[in-house]
């Protein structure tokens, strides 16, 4: 699935890592953030939820997810960054998985099939 | 209310465009790339950055009132499907070309898009009866 070495630097492909990396933690901080049952509504909610760590490490992630994605479109050519991007939709549902143990049904499983063909299409040869 | 659906996705998708194309034209003007506070400098220092962070604020507004009517499903694959609007531009604005790997790439994301879009849809509907 890594980018081939010969046809994106090392640096594009580190970028392009940091970026699923930063994206899924931002995204299952987020979800862990607001998952709480016990949290209650409206203000209440916010207030517990800005006095424990998951949202604020969501919104740092998120930050650093901003600044990494500049420095990668930047690098490469913009249409073949979004495709390249497109794996962290993939990343997410595999981490939903594995961590709050949300199904992954046979069509999720296709989609997700497809996805990932279709980076690596744009990865190796794009 | 079908409009209201279709006009939501579209704007969602265009904000999620403007942010990909500023996204572009800031790293752009920042080059070369470095971990460094010059390059923060350099990024901070032109209007684009700032036309990506519109995007992101209106697509994130845009997709929390949509969630609160539209299906989920549609909802889903259209916030992931401005990838074929950011190729389109890409072509025009910055004389990129559409590779075949990149189209079959594409054609291969955009199918499983759909898929996990109407994963999602099945998940949330109610089953009937059976």
């Amino acid at each position: 699935m890594l980018p081939a070495a010969g046809s994106i630097s090392s640096l594009v492909a580190g970028l392009w890592l940091l970026n699923i990396v930063l994206d899924t933690s931002g995204q299952l901080a987020f979800k862990a953030a607001a998952g709480n049952p016990l949290a209650g509504d409206g203000l209440a909610r916010w207030k517990h939820m800005a006095a424990r760590p998951w949202l604020w490490l969501g919104i740092a992630c998120y930050v650093i997810e901003f600044l990494v994605w500049i420095a990668f479109l930047s690098l490469i050519p913009l249409s073949e960054g979004v495709l390249l991007g497109s794996i962290n939709i993939v990343a997410i549902m595999v981490a939903g998985r594995f961590l709050f143990g949300e199904k992954l049904t046979r069509l999720r499983v296709i989609g997700i099939l497809l996805v990932t063909l279709g980076v690596t299409i744009v990865g190796v040869a794009g | 209310m079908r409009r209201f659906y279709l006009f939501g996705f579209l704007l969602l998708m265009g904000f999620d465009t403007l942010s990909q194309i500023s996204f572009k034209y800031a790293g752009t003007q920042a080059l070369p790339v470095a971990a460094s506070v010059a390059w923060l400098l350099r990024v901070f220092g032109q209007p684009w950055v700032y036309g990506a962070i519109v995007g992101y604020v209106g697509a994130f507004f845009t997709w929390m009132s949509l969630l609160k009517h539209a299906p989920i499903g549609p909802a889903f694959a259209a916030s992931h499907l401005e990838v074929v609007s950011v190729m389109l531009l890409s072509v025009w604005l910055f004389d990129e070309h559409l590779t075949v790997p990149r189209v079959l790439g594409a054609i291969a994301i955009i199918a499983g898009i759909v898929c996990l879009g109407l994963a999602e849809s099945r998940e949330h509907t109610p089953e009937p009866a059976a």
